[in-house]
């Protein structure tokens, strides 16, 4: 047995991140931190290095510099009880693809002092019905619940995922939502995770950071991001020239000031989706 | 540590209840039974060339020692590349002795169906062939203490190999190709005296021929030495070599597995699978 030392200090830090692979730089000074019991979504187009920098925290894959701490540890040089304190969820395994998942489950447990039941957790996923299917047969949501099952086996201190919900159905993601937000809620798990569904990070995280070229260009909460573009609002509307579309700082007195006969008016506040897509094309282009 | 060890076992009997209820993979096992049966039992009646021991004897002895061998250089590193590539290392890796609850599982696995594939062929080979079994202690002693030194040496060298393998697919033609030369080389079915010299130095460097001819000192009469051109069954090179072998095994393969562990990570399972695919397109056009 092996307690948890006493949480202090936040889960995840990371000072002045920089990978480099020969001559490209992926990562270029990434500030980031994590408290404990906190859950932040790290947003960023393809190639931002999101994945990169998951990596390093997990300990899969060693920085080139910069200063960075998981759980109180260095994960270039954690132990192995450090790493068990970890759930991770990776877009790429297919491991165990010859056992059940429930005998699976039940294997794994033999590696954590306090885990789960394996039929427990079989249920938190919603694969209860699918415990006695080989892992390899089941499709690709049900699979990535199975790897979400093995990540929380061990009731981990901080999960770290990347892009979860891919091939989640609508109530797939649905369900997989409202575990995440038991777990941090009831169990103060600290949860990273990466995901391209604005409306994901919006509903699940307390905070989103944005990741471009390598550096974190934005870091907020989601009504923060939101706000960031001020009064903004999108007012859209339909007459006998056709569709219209205008962003005004004012839309109330935009509307007020439209002809009469205007049809499917509809004013839309600047959303996560906007300040997203501007800063990540504001700071490709200054990057 | 116990407990890793303890998930070792865990893991080798879920492996084995897996190949239990898996038709096919269970046929793969049996098919090489059944070649013993047709095979030595169509020569059961021929008497091997100068000597009074039946043909068909040395090729049941023969097919043990292959199967020992090949299990070891084919299907070991297949499934080290394997479940490298579909992330069962790196899942272990995240486990706190993962890694050592993976091998100890892996050989202990390989050494049950090693010991079922031994006795499934000695008792195929005798009801096709006539071939007594070991009766004596000493022959049973020689025999157990051959496939022992011969599965460790060959199942941790496979291993080893697998680690550096670049894909599955690839990999079996890597693996196949100097295992086939070695088979061709060894004399592993009846004892090869007239090879060019250097092509026997080669042979005597390697385990495979050391396997078959401890198996053939376990498993044959002593009428069958008139064959071997040698003094004697020679198990103390027997014993040697193997230990030898055992010895750089045991060396390699826990290094070189968790070198390849250390280096894996999510974004290196998917480029890999990426290579692959795209590879499999080119092939396919």
């Amino acid at each position: 047995m092996t307690a948890s030392p006493a949480p202090t200090g936040p889960a995840v830090e990371i000072r002045d991140l920089r990978m480099r692979y020969g001559d490209r730089d992926v990562l270029r000074g990434v500030e980031l931190e994590i408290q404990r019991g906190e859950c932040l979504a790290l947003l960023g187009p393809n190639g931002a290095g999101k994945t990169t920098t998951i990596e390093v925290l997990e300990g899969f894959r060693h920085r080139s510099d910069g200063h960075v701490r998981v759980l109180g540890e260095d994960p270039a040089t954690a132990s192995e009880a450090w790493r068990a304190r970890l759930g991770i969820v990776i877009q790429q395994w297919r491991d165990h693809g010859r056992f059940r998942p429930l005998e699976l489950l039940e294997h794994l447990r033999r590696f954590y002092d306090d885990p789960r039941g394996a039929a427990e957790t079989l249920e938190l996923v919603g694969l209860g019905d699918q415990a006695t299917q080989p892992a390899g047969k089941l499709s690709g949501g049900q699979r990535r619940r199975l790897d979400v099952a093995m990540a929380i086996l061990g009731r981990p201190d901080l999960l770290l995922l990347d892009e979860p919900t891919g091939g989640f159905d609508p109530a797939a993601r649905h369900d997989f939502h409202e575990l995440l937000r038991r777990l941090v809620s009831e169990e103060e798990v600290t949860v990273l995770l990466t995901t391209h569904d604005l409306a994901e990070a919006e509903r699940l995280a307390d905070r989103i950071a944005i990741l471009v070229d390598g550096r974190v260009v934005r870091d907020a909460t989601a009504g923060e991001l939101a706000a960031s573009l001020g009064r903004e609002a999108e007012v859209r509307w339909r007459d006998e020239r056709g569709r219209h579309a205008v962003r005004t700082e004012d839309p109330n007195r935009f509307v007020r000031e439209l002809p009469i006969d205007v049809e499917d008016l509809e004013v839309r506040r600047a959303t996560l989706e906007d300040v997203y897509l501007r800063t990540v094309r504001e700071d490709e282009v200054t990057a | 540590m116990s407990g890793a060890l303890g998930a070792g076992v865990d893991r080798a009997r879920l492996e084995l209840r897996m190949l239990l209820r898996s038709p096919r993979e269970l046929w793969a096992q049996i098919l090489g039974m059944v070649v013993v049966v047709v095979v030595a039992g169509r020569l059961a009646d021929q008497a091997a060339p100068g000597g009074s021991v039946p043909m068909a004897w040395y090729v049941v002895s023969g097919f043990v020692a292959a199967s020992l061998f090949f299990a070891g250089m084919l299907n070991v590193p297949q499934m080290v590349v394997a479940e490298r590539d579909d992330g069962t290392v790196l899942r272990m890796r995240t486990l706190r002795g993962g890694l050592t609850a993976y091998l100890v599982g892996k050989l202990l696995f390989c050494a049950a169906v090693t010991v079922a594939t031994v006795v499934g062929t000695l008792i195929a080979g005798t009801l096709a062939t006539g071939m007594p079994l070991p009766s004596t202690v000493g022959d049973v002693a020689v025999l157990a203490w051959v496939v022992l030194l011969g599965f460790t040496a060959v199942t941790l060298l496979g291993a080893a190999i697998g680690t550096v393998l670049p894909n599955a697919r690839e990999g079996m033609m890597y693996a196949l190709l100097p295992a086939g030369v070695l088979f061709a080389i060894s004399g592993v079915m009846f004892p090869v005296t007239a090879m060019p010299a250097a092509v026997q130095a080669v042979a005597d460097a390697f385990p495979l021929k050391w396997m078959a001819q401890g198996i053939r000192a376990a498993l044959l009469p002593d009428a069958a030495l008139a064959r071997q051109g040698t003094d004697g069954w020679q198990l103390p090179v027997v014993a040697a070599v193997l230990a030898a072998w055992c010895a750089v095994g045991a060396l390699l393969a826990p290094l070189m597995l968790r070198r390849m562990a250390r280096r894996e990570s999510g974004s290196r399972l998917s480029a890999r699978r990426e290579a692959a695919e795209q590879k499999a397109a080119v092939v396919g056009r």
